[in-house]
């Protein structure tokens, strides 16, 4: 026999359910516009009928319904469209690195320009030919040891601006693993929330929205995957459970685990000095240290058996530069420019060059000097120091006087200019030492080189940038906040409300007429 | 597809970025002038544009060569010049000389007129631009001749005093500028000795004979040296003919050069106004539509 009241509780928990719908509404509207958020949905089902099946049922057509009831509150979500977003993320972080970095070596060389290292060699060799036309003239001999000295200069500025763009690097490395070992501590501090809430059978939408910002943003500097461990206990069966971060080197069969549920590990990015910072001297990379120093290591051992990929743990291991997958992340994107390997890298091959540029300048030109006289009988004198084989160190000799300068080919002839007519001639020779090309060709390819690079780089990052707002767009579609759905929902959600509490009154109406109207007859 | 306000905004920051990002680019072009202001723009112009820099700069300086070149052919053909009109005059002087009506006096008079002239011609020989003696080969800080005799200085077996000196005029082209003039003027210093000499003690045929039209080819004669600094005139002529057409080639390779420089990387200012008002049309179009789609919602309708 069913309850006197058994009407009112239905709507009860209707009138109940339609308000934690409301109220989902709500916090969807209040976070239209937080990060990461993803909109939340109340999972309602009805109640189990009446009367449930036993020995003592009651006998009475039907299974009646009593009413309905909040199952949970789920985030709407796609975890397949999260791993596009972060492969895009992975790209775009590594080419907008590039890009930056071939940038500003764009701006230090400034060509082309009035005021490069190509245009110091065009005013050298002006100041040769007006020698070569005015070979006794000391004054053109001093204004050509002076263009000498800017073509020098140019060359040490850019020397040295360059390092110290490189060095800014290595800080930036830094910083870079200082951010991914804070996401790494992040991401498990909110593992050891969930594990902590789960259990109890609650379904920690937001905790999960943080955690996804934290993993996006991981992916900005480092490509790693993720996995989801369950909670153990009266879990939901909507809830997701911990995190285990996941990275896979290139040539390895196993990834290895950077964070499993409250552990994580620390990444260390070293050079033959200890971790690379941007100081002096700008060893180039060497390893990537991964370390569980600061986890008991027991806790995590057994629970890895049940992962999926079969991932690992390294406990102190360290992973070269060929284990990087090419073209993925901040952090490889900096190291790539920084310099690893032997002198590989942007601006380490960048100051190679212009080392093996003035070497063969320095070299060519002074033997060519050597050969000559000057004005005062000098011969067999160097023009630029013997020593300065580098861009960071040529330099005109201090004690180079403009009667020095070897014009002549030979002896005591004043008027005699062969010599610095070949020296002059030898801007338009090719160079063995320059894999056959002139010293302003060599300098030309350098640039050309770095040119299609960069635009290789703005055009992949505009590329994967393209590629990841569509990817967003399609998480966006899935989870963000639709204000209009919102408000359809509000209506909809509020007038079944009402109509809950309609309904309490029906029953009330009828339970006055059974309980005030029945059985007073004729009064 | 559910389409939410998040990606109305997200797409339209994205294309209002790009759209920013054009107008910069094209404001760029504009200011500079430049199509490209760094490699990565365009890495073809941007190595062309190098490329025609040190042309244009070597092209510059080969004219300021070229300048250099007039100076010393120009004053070898004056030097030269006047050294003809020297001779002349002694011709004339020779002529009336070889006349038997003179007397000794006259002869007197007229050899020191010679001695000046020799004078005359070893200063032609000293002939110097700024500092340098243009007829001395490469030893251009030796003057040939010193109070009136050849240089002691100039030891015999002194290398150069023939050499040329050579200045740049084009990529692979050298003009020599100078010349060498120490056997010339030797020959000459030496026959203005012969004719004094002659003068004091000769005959009126034997002075005749100096002239060279009776006994050409046995001796030095005026009609010989003559001809030598002719010749060498002839030559210093040909290469200032040479030396202009080098500047004429110059001049139209430096427009040549500034040309195609300016077609590598000069803006085409109509075409990117053009392009400028276009894509500030398509902004406006971006901006105003944004504005219009992003304020409305349904929250804005229920009340």
């Amino acid at each position: 026999m069913r309850s006197t009241f058994m009407g009112l509780e239905i709507n009860k928990s209707g009138l109940f359910l339609q308000q934690s719908a409301l109220y989902t509404t709500g916090h969807n509207i209040a976070n239209a516009n937080t990060l990461g958020y993803s909109r939340q949905r109340v999972n309602m089902q009805a109640l189990p009928g009446y009367p449930s099946p036993g020995l003592n049922s009651p006998k009475m057509p039907g299974h009646l319904g009593t009413g309905a009831e909040a199952h949970s509150v789920q985030r709407v979500r796609d975890e397949f469209i999260d791993r596009q977003y972060r492969q895009e993320t992975n790209k775009l972080g590594y080419w907008e690195e590039q890009t930056k970095a071939i940038e500003q070596m764009e701006d230090i060389l400034s060509e082309p320009s009035e005021f490069g290292i190509n245009k110091s060699f065009d005013n050298f060799w002006q100041a040769m030919e007006d020698v070569v036309a005015n070979s006794k003239d000391t004054a053109a001999r001093q204004v050509l040891i002076a263009k000498a000295r800017a073509l020098a200069e140019s060359f040490n500025y850019t020397d040295k601006q360059l390092k110290t763009v490189q060095s800014n690097l290595g800080a930036q490395i830094e910083a870079d693993t200082n951010t991914v070992n804070s996401l790494l501590r992040q991401i498990a501090e909110i593992n050891r929330q969930i594990m902590a809430v789960e259990p109890n059978g609650y379904v920690t939408n937001d905790l999960y929205d943080a955690r996804d910002v934290l993993v996006d943003k991981l992916n900005e500097y480092l490509p790693v995957q993720v996995e989801r461990v369950p909670s153990g206990g009266n879990a939901s069966p909507v809830s997701e459970g911990s995190l285990t971060i996941t990275y896979r080197p290139v040539g390895s069969a196993e990834p290895i685990i950077l964070v499993h549920g409250k552990e994580f590990a620390e990444i260390s990015i070293n050079n033959a000095s200890g971790k690379i910072n941007g100081t002096e001297p700008l060893e180039p990379f060497t390893e990537m240290l991964v370390d569980w120093k600061g986890s008991a290591l027991a806790d995590i051992v057994p629970p890895i058996d049940k992962l999926n990929s079969g991932a690992v743990l390294a406990i102190n291991e360290s992973y070269d530069y060929s284990t990087f997958e090419p073209g993925k992340g901040k952090l490889l994107s900096n190291i790539n420019s920084y310099g690893h390997s032997n002198g590989q890298g942007l601006y380490p091959e960048m100051l190679d060059k212009l080392d093996q540029l003035v070497e063969t300048f320095v070299t060519t030109f002074n033997a060519l000097h050597q050969s000559g006289y000057g004005l005062n009988d000098s011969t067999g004198q160097d023009f630029f120091e013997a020593g300065g084989l580098t861009a960071a160190t040529i330099k005109v000799r201090d004690d180079i006087l403009p009667e020095d300068i070897a014009a002549s080919s030979e002896l005591g002839e004043q008027g005699n200019n062969k010599n610095i007519l070949d020296m002059a001639k030898s801007q338009t020779e090719v160079q063995v030492g320059l894999n056959g090309a002139t010293y302003q060709g060599f300098f030309k390819s350098m640039i050309g080189d770095l040119g299609v690079r960069g635009e290789e780089a703005i055009r992949s990052e505009y590329n994967s940038g393209t590629l990841r707002l569509s990817v967003e767009n399609k998480r966006a579609a899935m989870s963000s906040v639709s204000l209009d759905e919102e408000m359809t929902n509000m209506i909809m959600f509020q007038q079944a409300y009402n109509a809950n509490a309609r309904m309490i009154t029906v029953v009330d109406e009828t339970l006055d007429r059974i309980i005030n109207g029945m059985g007073r007859v004729g009064l | 597809m559910r389409v939410t306000q998040s990606m109305l905004s997200n797409n339209m920051l994205r294309n209002l970025n790009t759209s920013y990002g054009k107008l910069g680019k094209l404001q760029e072009q504009l200011y500079s002038g430049k199509k490209i202001t760094r490699p990565s723009d365009d890495p073809v112009i941007a190595i062309k544009g190098m490329s025609y820099r040190t042309e244009l700069d070597r092209t510059t300086q080969y004219k300021r060569n070229i300048g250099e070149a007039n100076t010393w052919l120009d004053t070898t053909d004056d030097a030269l010049g006047q050294a003809g009109e020297i001779l002349n005059r002694v011709k004339e002087l020779v002529v009336q000389a070889a006349n038997d009506t003179n007397v000794v006096e006259d002869r007197e008079k007229m050899q020191k007129e010679m001695e000046q002239l020799k004078r005359q011609l070893q200063d032609i020989a000293n002939t110097q631009i700024g500092d340098k003696y243009i007829f001395s080969g490469t030893q251009t800080d030796k003057p040939l001749y010193v109070d009136g005799v050849p240089n002691p200085n100039i030891v015999p077996g002194t290398t150069g005093l023939d050499a040329d000196i050579e200045i740049d005029v084009f990529e692979a082209v050298r003009i020599n500028v100078n010349t060498p003039g120490k056997d010339m003027f030797e020959e000459i210093d030496n026959f203005m000795d012969t004719i004094i000499t002659t003068l004091q003690t000769g005959t009126g045929e034997e002075i005749g004979e100096l002239l060279g039209d009776i006994a050409a080819g046995t001796n030095d004669s005026l009609a010989d040296i003559h001809g030598t600094l002719l010749k060498s005139r002839a030559d210093v002529g040909a290469r200032q003919n040479r030396v202009e057409l080098m500047e004429q080639r110059l001049d139209l390779h430096e427009i040549n050069v500034t040309k195609q420089m300016s077609m590598n990387e000069d803006t085409e200012y109509a075409a990117t106004i053009t392009e400028l008002v276009t894509q500030e049309s398509i902004h406006q179009a971006g901006l105003s539509v944004g504005a219009k789609i992003i304020q409305q919602t349904l929250v804005d309708f229920i009340r």
